[in-house]
């Protein structure tokens, strides 16, 4: 097995040069449907970065003054308002999942099916349960008069950016949440192993499976890492 | 499929490393949270904030998506266009600070 | 010594160039074996599942051509009507200023986006790149699948946008805000929201058929086949595949947000704005920041549409001048070094809009640095012409056609480049003759040419020589006639998109040369039909072309069958053991040495390391 192994290969800029300069992969080592998956994030970081520039020139050239974001968005605990309390707490759900879907990865290549499907179905639920205080803050943000077209905090573009970027977070959180039980289903049922051909897609696939959509995930938790730090923190 | 098992054993890693980086995303955060408490203004604030949140990328990154353990060529590919969408930022800092001039200068002064 | 993938004994060590000499193996042959598995490829026995839900990239290419060529149609129609009202104003009453700008926009987003991209991408990228690299198909058929059919709603929503209420937007391809939403613009209502949601459903398509053409790319050569080793077919189609998976995120960003500032009255892009003396909802909207997002998209853009064509053009010019392409190697980071570098250069778009006037020095700059690199291209092919033994035949022609209207086009660029002539020039039509020279007839030319050269691939026959010569020499003539004199009426001053020319002092001088230049798009667009009945009849009619009947080098024509049929390669993947541009090498019997050709059959030959 020592042939099989990327420790044979040269690292660092060397190794990158020699891996660019080969035959048949420039990844080594690196399954075709990871690389896929990683020039996707690649793509969507590009869609959620102009999404924060598109927020971070309209808050800019405002002469309108911006909401105080610790105000709008606190949580009343009794009647001490705690500032930016819920979405301290979405931050804990979905770090948490992000850690779970890191375990599952890991038990789901060591092939424990019992623990992997367990941790993916954990991961979903911490995915719905973000979801679901995503949607408790729209409902109470839009009780409090905030609209995509004009909000009574302050500047109007507030409002619109907020519904947007999050908008479109929740979205890639709850398609996550979707294939999560898609493949908790195929872990238990234990396609990974049987090369049991998938539905749409009919191919046959493996524990690599999970990474790949752990990737996506972990990626859905840096995006929420930076909404969380330029529009709620800022 | 025994030697398959084994390579793949070989690219996990001890549950005790995810611990480690979860828990250090847990403290970045609550630092992060601090920033607000502490109602830290200005550049100190925004500094901070940005400190904290790419060290917290970094560490997802690096260690949940695996990317420390990966070669070179996939971490250069990945991580250059990222540093360019930064370039990308300033040019429209920049815009944004002239746009806001220009409507100061227009609404208030008079053009 | 097994060659084929053996999951015990698969060493990941690389081999390039570099090492092949290093080996210790006295077997001048050796290419070390296969790393991966083979393709477990999916095979459609039904009707549907072969010819419509078809998961071969070939068909699926083939798709993609024929849903484009339909696009270019309806926007050469749009060109006609466009030409017919600015030389005959009288002539069609029907035309109306709306129908004008209706026009205008609908022929500029159709043919930049639906026709070119698509074309080149989906079009040539899909059928060549597994061919060329030596892959069975893409690593994801089924995704690929998919952003077809993506693609052709995308279309469909774009060609509805014709008949709803208020017809299509007439915003200009560039859709800029306020004007784009607002009543007084043509479509503002249906149209522009139409047009929004087509171009959404086009980047989902493509970044899903970019996936593939990327991972296929990287993931899944063939053995021997470095990056180094690809045509620049390939290199070219690569490199813009990269440029749509970073540019498409923007024009994405910028669709969905003027949606909402349509459907939801939001202000992304839209300032306090007086209408007809009302005073809308909008407020502290910046329209400037629709331009950067657009034009951040719209530059990689037209080099995702030129890069494939450079690429083609390399390649169709060594094959039919029997000589390799002079300096391969700074061909290929020329490619890499001009996409990354159009990234840097979108605000050139922007120098009259009112942005940050110290962005014109930046973009001016970066602008003038991008020439440096393409002016290299043109070099190099005019070196590789230099002595080499030229077949004249049609595939030539317009390579020849090619080079002297690029020529043209960008240096015309380099006029527009410079912020301070660009201001004169800003929305004349210099601008509008430039970039039809550059991005229209230049690529346009490649796709004939390169029509002409995989058709005996992709048909198993010729085309008719005699009609192609003809039809090259109407095209080229006739569109010079077109946009070079366009130059001209750029430099006096008439203004782009404009539905007449009023009662201004440019009546008098500039009616007879739009008068000529609607004649020549006439003329030239009516011989297309020459081309299209070339294609038609030779399908049946043609002379049958045989295995590799252009004697070219590179792995498409030497699959078993020709057209290649599922699987591309039947039994066994092919094994590289040099570069596609063997021609003419001294010592060899042929002129030519295939990439499959191993080294022990040509030791005669002075064949260098590549």
């Amino acid at each position: 097995m020592s042939d099989n192994s990327l420790n044979n290969l040269p690292g660092g800029f060397k190794g990158m040069s020699h891996d660019m300069g080969s035959d048949q992969t420039a990844f080594k080592g690196v399954q075709w449907g990871k690389v896929m998956m990683w020039i996707f994030l690649l793509s969507d970081t590009f869609v959620f970065s102009c999404f924060l520039i598109s927020y971070m020139k309209g808050r800019a050239s405002t002469v309108v003054d911006w909401p105080n974001t610790s105000e709008v968005f606190s949580l009343h605990v009794g009647d001490v308002p705690v500032p930016l309390l819920l979405i301290a707490i979405m931050t804990f759900v979905l770090i948490t999942s992000s850690g779970t879907m890191a375990l599952a990865v890991k038990y789901g290549y060591e092939k424990n099916r019992k623990m992997c499907g367990w941790l993916i179905l954990a991961t979903a639920i911490g995915g719905l349960t973000f979801v679901g205080m995503q949607v408790f803050e729209w409902s109470k943000l839009i009780h409090e008069g905030v609209r995509p077209w004009e909000n009574p905090f302050g500047a109007k573009q507030f409002g619109s950016f907020f519904f947007m970027i999050t908008g479109f977070h929740g979205t890639h959180v709850s398609i996550g949440v979707i294939f999560l039980f898609i493949y908790a289903r195929k872990v238990f049922r234990g396609d990974f192993d049987n090369g049991k051909r998938g539905f749409f897609t009919t191919m046959k696939s493996d524990y690599v499976a999970i990474e790949i959509l752990g990737l996506y995930l972990h990626f859905v938790d840096l995006v929420w890492v930076f909404i969380f730090a330029f529009f709620y923190l800022w | 499929m025994d030697e398959t098992q084994k390579k793949e054993q070989a690219t996990t890693h001890k549950i005790g490393i995810y611990l480690w980086i979860w828990g250090l995303l847990f403290v970045l955060s609550f630092f992060s949270y601090l920033v607000d408490w502490f109602a830290f203004q200005g550049l100190l604030r925004w500094t901070l904030i940005l400190i904290f949140m790419f060290l917290k990328a970094g560490l997802i990154m690096a260690f949940f998506m695996h990317l420390f353990w990966e070669r070179y060529a996939l971490v250069n590919v990945l991580l250059w266009p990222m540093t360019a969408i930064v370039g990308f930022f300033v040019l429209m800092a920049a815009e944004a600070k002239y746009t806001v001039f220009t409507r100061l200068l227009y609404f208030f002064i008079g053009g | 010594m097994s060659d084929e993938y053996n999951q015990k004994n698969t060493p990941l060590e690389a081999q390039s160039s570099e090492t092949i000499s290093g080996t210790p193996s006295k077997d001048i042959d050796y290419v070390r074996p296969a790393e991966l598995p083979e393709q477990d490829l999916y095979h459609g026995h039904s009707f549907i599942t072969k010819w419509i839900f078809c998961q071969d990239a070939k068909v699926i290419g083939i798709q993609y051509f024929l849903t484009a060529v339909f696009t270019g149609i309806v926007g050469l129609v749009l060109s006609w009507l466009m030409r017919l009202q600015l030389g005959f104003p009288e002539l069609v009453p029907f035309i109306t200023a709306e129908h004008y700008y209706q026009f205008v926009t609908m022929h500029g987003m159709i043919m930049v986006v639906y026709f070119l991209t698509a074309l080149f991408l989906g079009g040539f990228g899909n059928y060549l790149i597994p061919l060329m690299v030596g892959a069975r198909d893409m690593v994801f058929p089924y995704v690929n699948m998919l952003s077809f059919w993506m693609f052709f709603i995308a279309v469909c929503v774009l060609m509805a946008s014709f008949f709803v209420p208020g017809g299509p937007t007439g915003a200009g391809w560039t859709l800029y805000p306020p004007q784009a939403i607002l009543p007084g613009t043509p479509g503002s209502n249906m149209g522009i929201i139409l047009m929004l949601v087509s171009l959404s459903l086009f980047v989902i398509g493509f970044t899903m058929g970019g996936l593939n053409y990327i991972i296929t790319i990287l993931q899944a050569r063939t053995r021997g086949m470095t990056l180094m080793r690809m045509p620049l077919t390939i290199w070219g189609i690569f490199t813009a595949t990269a440029l749509a998976m970073l540019a498409f995120p923007a024009l994405l960003v910028s669709c969905i947000m003027m949606t909402l500032d349509k459907m939801l009255e939001t202000s992304f892009f839209m300032p306090a704005i007086l209408q007809a003396g009302e005073v809308l909802n909008y407020e502290g909207g910046s329209p400037v920041l629709f331009q950067h997002l657009f034009w951040f998209f719209g530059h990689p853009e037209v080099y995702i549409v030129a890069l494939p064509a450079f690429g083609i053009v390399s390649d169709l010019i060594s094959v039919h001048a029997r000589k390799n392409i002079f300096g391969y190697r700074m061909m290929v980071w020329a490619i890499v070094g001009i996409g990354a570098l159009s990234f840097f250069v979108w605000a050139h778009h922007m120098y009259v809009s009112g942005m940050n006037p110290w962005f014109g020095f930046f973009f001016a700059t970066t602008t003038l640095i991008i020439a440096v690199p393409t002016a290299l291209k043109v070099y190099n092919w005019i070196i590789t012409l230099f002595r080499a033994n030229i077949r004249m035949n049609t595939v030539m022609l317009f390579c020849l056609g090619f080079i002297v209207t690029f020529v043209n086009g960008g240096i015309t660029g380099i006029f527009l480049g410079n912020v301070a002539v660009d201001i004169p020039l800003s929305d004349t039509y210099f601008v509008i003759a430039h970039f039809h020279m550059v991005m229209g007839i230049a690529p346009l030319m490649v796709i004939m040419g390169a029509v002409y050269h995989w058709f005996p691939l992709v048909a198993g026959r010729m085309l008719s020589e005699k009609l192609g010569k003809w039809h090259f020499w109407i095209t080229f003539l006739g569109a010079y006639s077109i946009y070079f004199p366009m130059h001209y009426l750029g430099f006096i001053g008439v203004p782009r998109r404009y539905y007449e020319m009023y009662d201004s002092p440019y009546v008098a001088s500039a009616t007879g040369m739009n008068e000529f230049i609607t004649v020549a798009a006439l003329i030239v667009g009516f011989a297309q039909l020459i081309f299209i009945y070339n294609i038609v009849s030779s399908l049946s009619i043609g002379k049958p072309a045989g295995k590799n009947p252009w004697k070219a080098n590179s792995l498409e024509w030497l699959t078993p069958e020709v057209p290649p049929a599922h699987g591309n390669w039947g039994e066994k993947l092919p094994v590289i053991h040099r570069w596609p541009y063997d021609f003419n090498v001294p010592g060899a019997k042929e002129d030519y040495i295939t990439q499959t050709t191993p080294p022990s059959e040509v030791i005669s030959a002075k064949v260098e390391k590549t």
